[in-house]
């Protein structure tokens, strides 16, 4: 009988896998930036753009180990296949974080307090957990996309060129650094990005904060260190995340403060965020 | 995880709420309130402010039980919210639309979100847009529906995990005449031949008196009453439109013998009549025999000689009773 002839009727329910909230939130998050054509090109060419300096490394990578000293013109930390070569080249991945960050982002808790969509969502079996874990993924995923997968593909295709002596380096050790490096980082910032998210309603105005809190503090960072002053440079956002990250890849610190207080700065903001994710995040707005 | 284990105690349809106490600050908003519901239409009345939308949200564990217990399904909503929405559909008054998605997607997503499989979750989004009259709308992108289809959009998504109540938050609201009545009736439907359990939250007396078999009036936080919708009818007060010509003073000393009220409105006499009053009118406790009061008045103009040339009983509505109840 057709649908339209046989009205309402109850739902057998089948044998088909089901997923857990929280999958279904973050499959949706990733998929709907694709399905408008503004967001898609934009999208392909942040993430385009994203893959050049992994392209660029992986020709001087190239050169170096077939031309060795030739490439010394192109030296520095930036070309080295060593652990903190990586490093720096998710450092210098920073702008692209923010970008993508900020586009995907701003909107994922805004819109829904917009449209009291949590009151949806909460309408269903799913707490606050299954929520900000399905938005986090999202967030996740993207930015893997411009800093973790660029970076493990510059890392098997050394692998390939390499002399046998540093293949299980780079074969083992650094993805793994890589991972739980862009694991924690990436979690780290994207709930930091949620917080900001659900402290408003339009996505406009939490890229607006996003952007002042990244390229506010690197400023900040900058001028504390041209001007000597280390404890100032606890105060970029964006730093903290690779000085800490230094304990990972074996490294020497990348600013002027001990790695320890980068590490409890990361900490704190992301306490932090987890604190005003839980505080603002609820089915109903009470408004005092 | 199989669509199966969305667990819902099949036979648990109660609603209980026993001496619920609530407050988003310390002013409280609901207060002891106590009730039971089997499944059926149900309206909850009150004006603007009473705690109609604030007890739904306790219902759906959305706001947590200050004191008191609410228990749903057979889940208490302290410990169990959770288990207990897969067996709740729940229509917001306001929003309640995820923009960017079209209208299929969105109650696909919500099916999904609910516990189904996607394949399930799809099919049957496709089915409850049939239902709701949004076949030919499914595909557009929901930011762009008229007010009409938002809410029977908002409708289908609380239907498409097949809840065994269904919480429905001023669902007309917004709409025009037609669209009312439709929505009204798609809502009288589930409540009266789907089986499914329904609350309306409303201010408007007439969806109440559309759709539901009972009512809980609610005012500043408190339940003021809980009666059947038909209830007014069955009072033993009851009030007759009566006109005719002949012996009118013996026809009042009759009337007046039986205990009735008199009162004139334009060439009508309202005859106001006690049945507790009139012999042989009780058939049990509580229950009168519809036709005693006719009768009554019947016997008595036979008995005065005044012939009747209208004689009608003045239903009670519903608005009367809840205006009564409200502003005493």
């Amino acid at each position: 009988m057709p649908v339209y002839d046989r009205g309402y009727t109850h739902w057998q329910p089948s044998d088909r896998r089901s997923y857990p909230a929280w999958w279904v939130i973050a499959r949706r998050g990733i998929v709907q930036p694709w399905k408008t054509k503004g967001m898609l090109t934009l999208l392909l060419i942040l993430l385009v753009a994203s893959w050049v300096p992994a392209i660029v490394k992986g020709g001087i990578v190239y050169f170096k180990l077939k031309a060795g000293d030739m490439v010394d013109l192109v030296g520095g930390s930036w070309t080295s296949i060593e652990p903190e070569g990586f490093l720096n080249y998710l450092d210098k991945q920073h702008f692209f974080v923010f970008v993508i960050m900020a586009i995907v982002g701003a909107g994922l808790v805004a819109t829904d307090r917009r449209d009291n969509g949590l009151s949806l969502y909460f309408s269903r079996p799913l707490g606050l957990r299954s929520y900000v874990l399905g938005k986090t993924l999202i967030l996740l995923f993207y930015y893997a996309l411009v800093t973790f997968v660029p970076a493990l593909a510059l890392c098997i295709f050394a692998y390939l060129i390499a002399p046998d002596a540093v293949g299980i380096d780079l074969l083992l050790l650094t993805p793994l650094r890589l991972l739980v490096f862009c694991a924690l980082t990436g979690t780290s910032m994207s709930l930091v990005l949620l917080a900001f998210s659900c402290l408003g309603k339009r996505s406009i105005f939490i890229m607006v904060w996003w952007t002042v809190m990244v390229t506010g503090t690197k400023t900040l960072g900058a001028i504390a260190g041209a001007l000597n002053k280390g404890a100032l440079q606890l105060l970029d956002f964006m730093g903290q995340y690779d000085n800490a990250g230094t304990f990972i890849f074996g490294a020497d610190a990348t600013l002027e403060v001990s790695r320890f207080l980068s590490l409890a700065v990361v900490l704190g903001w992301t306490g932090l965020a987890i604190w005003v994710l839980r505080s603002r995040i609820k089915p109903v707005e009470v408004v005092a | 995880m199989r669509g199966s284990a969305i667990k819902v105690n099949h036979a648990a349809t109660t609603i209980r709420v026993d001496d619920l106490n609530f407050g988003y600050t310390s002013e409280p908003v609901l207060k002891g309130v106590t009730f039971e519901l089997e499944k059926g239409g149900v309206g909850l009345l009150g004006p603007n402010g009473s705690g109609k939308t604030t007890l739904l949200r306790c219902l759906l564990g959305q706001v947590g039980v200050q004191t008191g217990q609410v228990t749903v399904l057979g889940h208490d909503m302290a410990v169990s919210a959770r288990l207990a929405r897969c067996g709740l559909g729940w229509m917001p008054e306001t929003g309640g639309i995820i923009p960017g998605m079209s209208g299929v997607g969105l109650v696909a997503y919500l099916g999904e979100l609910s516990g189904m499989p996607a394949r399930d979750a799809m099919q049957r989004a496709h089915e409850v847009l049939h239902y709701v009259g949004l076949a030919d709308e499914r595909y557009r992108k929901c930011d762009g529906y008229s007010q009409g289809m938002k809410q029977r959009l908002k409708l289908a998504q609380s239907l498409v995990h097949d809840p065994q109540w269904l919480f429905l938050d001023e669902p007309t609201s917004g709409l025009d005449p037609r669209g009312r009545v439709s929505v009204l009736e798609l809502i009288r439907d589930l409540a009266w031949n789907k089986g499914l359990g329904v609350i309306l939250s409303t201010h408007l007396l007439a969806d109440v008196e559309a759709v539901c078999r009972e009512i809980l009036v609610l005012r500043k936080g408190e339940l003021l009453a809980r009666q059947e919708v038909d209830a007014g009818s069955r009072q033993p007060r009851q009030v007759f439109e009566v006109e005719g010509f002949g012996d009118e003073d013996t026809f009042r000393r009759g009337l007046a013998d039986l205990g009735a009220e008199i009162a004139e409105e334009q060439r009508l006499l309202l005859v106001t009549l006690d049945l507790n009053r009139v012999e042989g009118a009780a058939a049990g406790e509580g229950q009168w025999d519809p036709a005693a009061g006719v009768n009554a008045i019947l016997g008595v103009a036979a008995s005065s000689d005044y012939a009747l040339r209208r004689l009608r009983r003045r239903p009670v509505s519903l608005a009367d009773e809840f205006y009564d109840l409200v502003e005493a």
